[in-house]
């Protein structure tokens, strides 16, 4: 997945072991035998579910196009690609920003007790999004710890009904993502910063860079894989995302927080829409196919 | 390379091969009713029959305690009893009824989303010839028998024949009170709307919250509780069957939101409301917070200490013109079209409607219905009341259905609309549009 390949090593390999590659094959075929089974067969299933209007029980009826022309102009549904945009920002860019600034921070100076921030900040990354969403949802509550905090210091002002307000329940779901995705990047660039080369940072210091420069000139693009690796994992988490919504707002208020994730659910099991929800999950698949596949030649060209 | 390609010829050939979904199901051979059936139970033989059910806590004790009743009475059958959760058993029903071996008798959702669903796709028993042989529609009332039905065509619910039965036990959408905010305050139990609108007022001046409400999750009782003081009980029963020359208009919607609106505007719920979920609110209530509450019985989930403090009003309408309640049975009883002993799970069916399994329900402090002789233990003051509420509209037979078994969609458009409402986003007149829209879409579907 990352781009920090190590040099090839070894000989080429022997003619004779040509045909080792058939039992190699054989030994393959039964995990590709139950990959095809779990995976690319409801794949197929579900592109052709999406082409059918179907309450998943009785006989269904052709649709052709009109679950995805459903997905894609229908204003509520269509709003969820705002929002998704918007989540994207805060799952995947601002987490970004913030790690590499951390990262180039504390690779600059050792300090002791590191590795309990470090520990600290990637926490969020292991524990169950249920559990954080819960915890959250009691922060955000009108009488929750961050309005108290804000009334302490006399920011009465600021103080909202977070999740249950229509301007600013996506952006108090967005930092949910933020505090979750943050210790993962810092965590991915501090591990990619020791690996570049001291010499290269010697380098930039003889040519007289100040600690700016250095970062632009060498951390930057010596982590190009791993921010390959972050924004794919968190671009496409903010497109998945459910569970958060789910917890906190079931998408409301009015549904200024429906994701496409929360919209497929509720065709799938709550109304009898499989034809739509099956639209749904194909048009997200795609998507973030492309997104990775854009992403790694992106931060492969040199 | 040559593996990629196989593999998307596999992909599509597995696409193409398969014939078009829920063709295995579809009802080639029409959902008809079995010639001649039986009643006599005792005579069926050594009979094993498999039960799936939703219920938990109280209600869970409940269906045990009639399990065993039945076997007792019946001693040559035995029931199997599996429990589910909610969500999990509303999601997966229609593929256990699939299964041969599945279950002869399930809980079910009533509704589109699952009854009506499960009876078009031919995996529920058409229940007519029992209605007959037992008498059912004789001992249940007319509105909450329509619950159960769905036309020849299944475009309508609400008349045709029965593919589930309700049971000695219901929950409604009623009005909770602090007995002793109450008092403090020098109030009675409000008999009418009026009553309840002083109390809320007077509740408020003296530094109360009038209603525990929270939106968050856009919880919708509170609204439909009100619709039901205020809409025509047919015109309303009619609108949410699917009878298309009714508009929501007509059905007290307008009226009941703008009800809503006016509390909310009036300081009536808690302060940040919008902030507060259904669980918190509920906490809230049961913790004393809140004078009033519009919540389903058997919700707030009162130990026997509270029953005693908190009670229960099914209040009559605003047009005086009698009780109407919104209220169904806690589950729609079905039979499986697999299964090998309808007779003898009918027989159980009947044995859930009747007032034994009542006078059980009303032990565990459950709301129990059709059973007027029922005796509630005199120290549950919400038990006594609810079970009042339930005998008031058995006999009114003034149920109307949630009203969300409109359409499938009907409860995330009332919900979303709901909260626009309070945030001053959308008028009533729109709310009532956009309920009018949701149901003719669904209405023009099913056609």
């Amino acid at each position: 997945m990352t781009a920090t390949a190590t040099a090839p090593e070894g000989g080429k390999p022997g003619a004779h072991r040509r045909r080792n590659r058939w039992i190699g094959l054989a030994f393959a075929a039964l995990p590709l035998g139950v990959y095809a089974l779990v995976v690319l067969v409801p794949l197929a299933q579900s592109v052709q579910f999406s082409f059918y209007k179907w309450d998943g029980v009785s006989a269904s009826t052709w649709a052709g196009l009109d679950n995805y022309r459903t997905f894609l102009t229908d204003p509520v549904l269509r709003s969820t690609f705002g929002h998704v945009l918007v989540l994207i920002g805060f799952f995947a860019l601002l987490p970004i920003a913030l790690g590499l600034l951390s990262a180039a921070l504390l690779t600059r100076a050792r300090q002791p007790g590191m590795a309990v921030y470090r520990w600290i900040f990637f926490l969020p990354q292991v524990m169950t999004t249920v559990v954080i969403a819960l915890v959250f949802k009691r922060i955000y509550a009108p009488d929750g710890p961050l309005n108290t905090a804000l009334r302490a210091v006399g920011l009465d002002s600021f103080a909202k009904t977070w999740l249950g307000d229509f301007t600013w329940a996506l952006p108090a779901l967005g930092m949910i993502g933020t505090w979750v995705t943050f210790g993962f990047c810092m965590v991915l660039f501090i591990s990619g910063t020791s690996a570049i080369a001291p010499e290269l940072y010697e380098a930039a210091r003889i040519d007289g860079a100040g600690p700016v420069r250095e970062f632009f000139a060498v951390t930057l693009p010596g982590l190009r894989g791993q921010m390959a690796v972050a924004l794919t994992l968190t671009i496409t988490a903010a497109l998945r995302t459910f569970d958060l919504v789910w917890v906190t707002t079931h998408g409301g208020p009015g549904t200024s927080t429906l994701t496409p994730a929360v919209a497929l659910y509720k065709a799938a099991f709550q109304n009898p829409q499989v034809g739509l929800a099956a639209a749904i999950g194909v048009v997200m698949a795609l998507l973030c196919l492309v997104i990775a596949v854009v992403i790694t030649r992106v931060s492969e060209r040199d | 390379m040559k593996i990629y390609k196989a593999g998307v010829a596999v992909i599509l050939a597995l696409g193409l091969a398969a014939c078009s979904p829920g063709s295995g199901t579809s009802a080639t051979d029409e959902n008809k009713a079995p010639e001649s059936v039986s009643t006599d139970v005792a005579k069926a033989g050594t009979v094993t029959l498999k039960l799936t059910d939703f219920w938990g806590g109280a209600e869970g004790e409940w269906i045990k305690q009639v399990v065993a009743d039945f076997q007792k009475k019946y001693p040559n059958v035995t029931i199997q009893r599996t429990n589910e959760d909610w969500g999990q058993l509303n999601s997966t029903l229609n593929l256990q009824l699939q299964d041969d071996s599945g279950p002869d008798i399930a809980t079910a959702n009533n509704g589109w989303q699952s009854l009506g669903t499960l009876a078009k796709g031919n995996l529920v028993r058409n229940l007519d010839p029992y209605v007959k042989a037992y008498g059912w529609d004789k001992k249940v009332p007319t509105t909450i028998a329509r619950q159960n039905q769905f036309s020849a065509d299944f475009k309508t619910m609400g008349t045709g024949s029965w593919f589930s039965t309700p049971m000695s036990r219901t929950s409604l959408i009623g009005l909770y009170y602090n007995a002793d905010k109450l008092k403090a305050l020098g109030v009675e139990p409000p008999k009418s709307l009026a009553d309840l609108e002083a109390a809320a007022a007077k509740a408020k001046a003296a530094g109360e919250v009038p209603f525990e409400y929270g939106s968050l999750d856009g919880s919708t009782t509170i609204l439909l509780g009100a619709q039901a003081l205020l809409a025509d009980k047919k015109k309303l029963n009619d609108y949410i069957y699917g009878d298309a020359s009714i508009k929501a208009a007509d059905i007290g919607m307008t009226e009941a939101i703008t009800l809503t609106k006016k509390w909310a505007d009036a300081g009536y719920f808690p302060p940040k409301f919008e902030g507060i979920d259904y669980q918190t609110a509920v906490a809230n209530y049961v913790g004393g917070k809140g004078v009033f509450r519009w919540e389903y019985t058997g919700s707030l989930g009162l130990d026997a200490a509270k029953q005693g403090k908190y009670g229960y009003l099914q209040l009559p309408q605003a047009s005086g013109s009698g009780t109407v309640g919104v209220g169904a049975a806690p589950g729609a009883m079905v039979i499986s079209s697999k299964s090998k002993n309808p007779d003898v799970a009918a027989a159980f069916l009947d044995f859930m409607m009747s007032p034994e399994t009542g006078q059980l329900a009303a032990d565990r402090g459950l709301v129990p219905a059709l059973s007027p002789d029922v005796k509630v233990p005199s120290t549950s003051l919400s038990l006594t009341d609810e079970s009042k509420g339930a005998a008031t509209l058995d006999t009114d037979d003034g149920y109307v259905p949630y009203f969300d078994w409109s359409s499938p969609t009907m409860l995330d458009t009332i919900s979303q609309n709901l909260q626009l409402v309070y945030a001053g986003k959308m008028t009533p007149d729109k709310f009532t549009e956009a309920v009018d829209k949701d149901r003719d879409a669904f209405l023009a579907g099913q056609s």
